[in-house]
């Protein structure tokens, strides 16, 4: 254990004089977000505004809420969203909040009932359906009289019924598309039910006994456009639908530019660190201090563990400075436990490449263009130079075998506010990629120390 | 005198269709000898080092040090020697306190002894007054004074120095080798690889000359003398440096020459007598239109020996 320490703490302090290593492992990261927020500003946006992909839960039996669903298919969108019908509110919800959907417009159970209540109870009364409704119907003097009488009961005001937008964070444009996707749907059900409220009015009036003034009338016609109070139905038909349009956020914050790019930087020269720390492995090999270790009383599984356990170190050290500097100019990584705990486990999972790299090339001279080469190749498929999610599909799909993938999908949770116990899915996966790299570089270690 | 290192039939090719680098070589090292490993470059001293330090494993044949063998127990082997490695095995942004105190944690040292350690090593390679200053600032000499030191921690049994005064100045050379005799004063068993015959001359006590993965003579220095006989050696140095092998090609077949070799502008005539052999040489040269610039006459040497059992120079 002593040994495994020394050798560890040795592998640190060879990084942390080496000026090179340190331009690249810390003034470098540190530079170029410097250079992304002056371009960029700290808390700008970038989602998709095309195909955003929208969940929509119409739990409405009537027809105003299919009314509301059918907008998302309407010619006039065209291809901004891809919505789709769910049932489970959970899954739903669970979906915004992995990111998967931009939103989830949820309709409650009454809206149609709700945003025109008389049309419930004209159909009950009268057969006749709200949504063609006909002023020159012959009714017989009993469904007159109810009808009129019905019309008088329906005044009394009701509470706004509330169709919700559950939207992520991290499509906060997109989730403002499906918000202005929502509201012209309202719109057109507010010209729809005004119609049909001038029509029952009509029909009302004509049916109302001797005695009732026009003025009841007109409240009347505003109570059953709004279903709220005669005051505020003082518009007439020009008065809002009695619905509240709510946005809720999947989580606590949402995307920041300086966020975004402080950790996908960390995370691109953290590769850069570690594939360098990998490849002074085969350094020492060849300036001999390898050999000399090899022929100390010391066991060659502690020295390849002591190696690794500096590069980690290392690593933890320079994403631990990267992050407490990135803070201080205002990015923000997420809950510390979560950051810490992903930074760990990134590192070690870096490390694997740089251990894989080491163990197959043949000269510091191969390692250090390989290693270069993957994790530029891996930066640009990750997300390090574009937001993550403005990728194709498959290209997201494509870098998860790359750590910098996980990390910045798990460091981009938690900078949109998830709490640590969400991302434990995410840092299982990385662990699982973190042994399938250090299973390829034992069998390459094998080799080479054979 | 028990013997601390035994090599028996070793053998080491680095691929089932190379070349042996290391054939069938067998010797013994004694206790507080110090036994010197001569031959060219490429002849197999580091080849035949590595196996005994454990690095390499051999492809046949068997080596016990201190009674431990390295196959079987490489550990314990690892325990009981230090080996001076050719190449400067330090770290250049460590200060020479820092990589003796890492090497020296490495080889199981730790506490007051591991200080004692590192301060009586600063002191006996003279460089306590840069203890604190980064190896990659220090000259050539003092990397090779420094690379000593930590092949001298642990006070092993066995020390092994690798070609050690490779690549270094006169002064620096100078340094090691009374440093090395010291060593051997002491009491340390070495094992001590050059190519430079006048190094293993001055500090041997046995000499084992290898050359293409064999050991073609071993002995003292006065055993592998006799081997030549009572010969000596003439040094021709050319004017024309192409002129060598001409001139070793007439000499071949004249009487009193028992073997030459050439090297671009330099001869090297091993004769029964310089006496009466010199004017013969010196006339043949000038026959040839060559013209000689120095003429050396050499008792018999180690040189002498390569020559006479390779039929070529040491440094070929």
């Amino acid at each position: 254990m002593r040994k495994l320490l020394t050798l560890s703490l040795k592998e640190v302090l060879l990084a942390f004089r080496d000026v090179g290593a340190l331009v690249t492992m810390l003034a470098t990261p540190l530079a170029l977000t410097l250079v992304m927020m002056a371009a960029f500003g700290s808390g700008s946006n970038s989602t998709p505004i095309s195909d955003i992909p929208v969940l929509l839960l119409n739990r409405d039996e009537g027809t105003f809420g299919q009314a509301l669903t059918d907008i998302f298919s309407a010619p006039s969108v065209g291809d901004l969203v891809t919505a789709t019908l769910v049932e489970d509110e959970a899954a739903a919800r669970a979906r915004v909040e992995a990111d998967e959907v931009a939103a989830l417009v949820i309709i409650p159970a009454d809206f149609s009932a709700r945003v025109f209540p008389f049309g419930a109870r004209a159909q009950e009364l009268i057969g006749l359906d709200v949504t063609t409704l006909n002023p020159d119907a012959v009714l017989t003097p009993q469904q007159q009289a109810g009808f009129a009488q019905a019309f008088l009961e329906s005044q009394s005001p009701t509470e706004p019924v509330v169709v919700e937008i559950y939207a992520s964070p991290n499509w906060r444009i997109s989730a403002l598309v499906v918000k202005a996707i929502v509201s012209q749907g309202l719109e057109r059900l507010n010209i729809q039910i005004a119609g049909m409220t001038n029509i029952v009015t009509r029909l009302a009036a004509g049916m109302l006994p001797a005695g009732q003034s026009d003025v009841d009338v007109a409240a009347a016609m505003g109570t059953l456009r709004t279903g709220s109070t005669g005051q505020e139905a003082a518009g007439g038909a020009d008065a809002d639908l009695p619905i509240e349009l709510v946005t809720t956020s999947a989580t606590g914050r949402g995307f920041s530019w300086l966020g975004y790019y402080a950790s996908s930087m960390a995370v691109l020269f953290l590769m850069f660190a570690v594939t360098s720390g990998g490849r002074t492995l085969l350094a020492e090999r060849q300036r001999g201090t390898l050999p000399r270790l090899l022929i100390s009383p010391t066991p060659a599984l502690t020295i390849l563990l002591g190696k690794m356990g500096g590069i980690v170190l290392t690593g933890v050290l320079q994403m631990l400075i990267l992050w407490g500097a990135t803070t201080l100019i205002g990015a923000y990584w997420g809950h510390p436990a979560g950051v810490l705990l992903t930074i760990v486990l990134l590192v070690i999972c870096a490390s694997g490449v740089g251990a894989l790299i080491s163990a197959w090339a043949r000269t510091p001279g191969q390692a250090g263009a390989i290693g270069s080469a993957v994790t530029l190749i891996g930066g640009a498929l990750s997300g390090s130079f574009f937001v993550r999610w403005n990728l194709p599909q498959w290209v997201q799909y494509l870098s998860l075998v790359t750590p910098n993938a996980w990390g910045i999908e798990i460091l981009s949770r938690l900078q949109a506010g998830r709490a640590p116990s969400a991302i434990l899915p995410w840092l299982g996966g990385m662990i699982l990629l973190t042994i399938i790299y250090y299973g390829l570089a034992l069998l390459g270690f094998r080799r080479q120390f054979k | 005198m028990p013997a601390l290192v035994e090599v028996q039939n070793l053998c080491k090719r680095y691929t089932s269709d190379a070349p042996y680098a290391v054939e069938d070589i067998s010797f013994d090292i004694h206790a507080g000898e110090l036994f010197s490993l001569l031959g060219p470059n490429g002849a197999g001293k580091t080849t035949a080092i590595s196996m005994i330090s454990t690095l390499l494993s051999p492809t046949a044949g068997a080596v016990r040090v201190d009674g431990y063998d390295v196959q079987r127990d490489p550990m314990a082997v690892r325990r009981v020697i230090g080996v001076v490695p050719q190449e400067l095995a330090l770290y250049d942004d460590l200060t020479a306190q820092e990589n003796l105190r890492f090497w020296g944690e490495m080889r199981g040292l730790h506490g007051a002894e591991l200080q004692r350690e590192i301060a009586e090593k600063l002191a006996l390679i003279e460089l306590t007054d840069r203890a604190k200053d980064r190896v990659g600032t220090f000259s050539g000499g003092m990397k090779r004074r420094l690379n000593l030191a930590v092949g001298l921690l642990g006070r092993p049994k066995l020390l092994m120095l690798d070609e050690p005064t490779v690549a270094i100045d006169p002064q620096s050379r100078r340094y090691i080798l009374d440093w090395v005799k010291k060593l051997r004063e002491q009491g340390v068993t070495i094992l001590y690889t050059t190519h430079y015959m006048e190094e293993a001359q001055e500090l041997s006590d046995r000499i084992g000359i290898i050359d293409h993965g064999k050991l073609i003579a071993l002995g003292t220095f006065e055993e592998l003398i006799q081997l030549v006989g009572q010969h000596e050696t003439l040094r021709l140095q050319l004017l024309q440096e192409g002129g060598g092998a001409e001139l070793a090609a007439a000499l071949q077949s004249l009487e009193g020459i028992i073997q030459v070799s050439a090297t671009d502008g330099e001869v090297l005539v091993n004769v029964t007598s310089a006496e009466a052999t010199l004017a013969t040489v010196i006339g043949t040269a000038t026959g040839l239109g060559l013209s000689v610039r120095t003429i050396d006459i050499r008792e018999p040497n180690l040189e002498a020996v390569f020559l006479h059992l390779t039929g070529r120079a040491l440094r070929d």
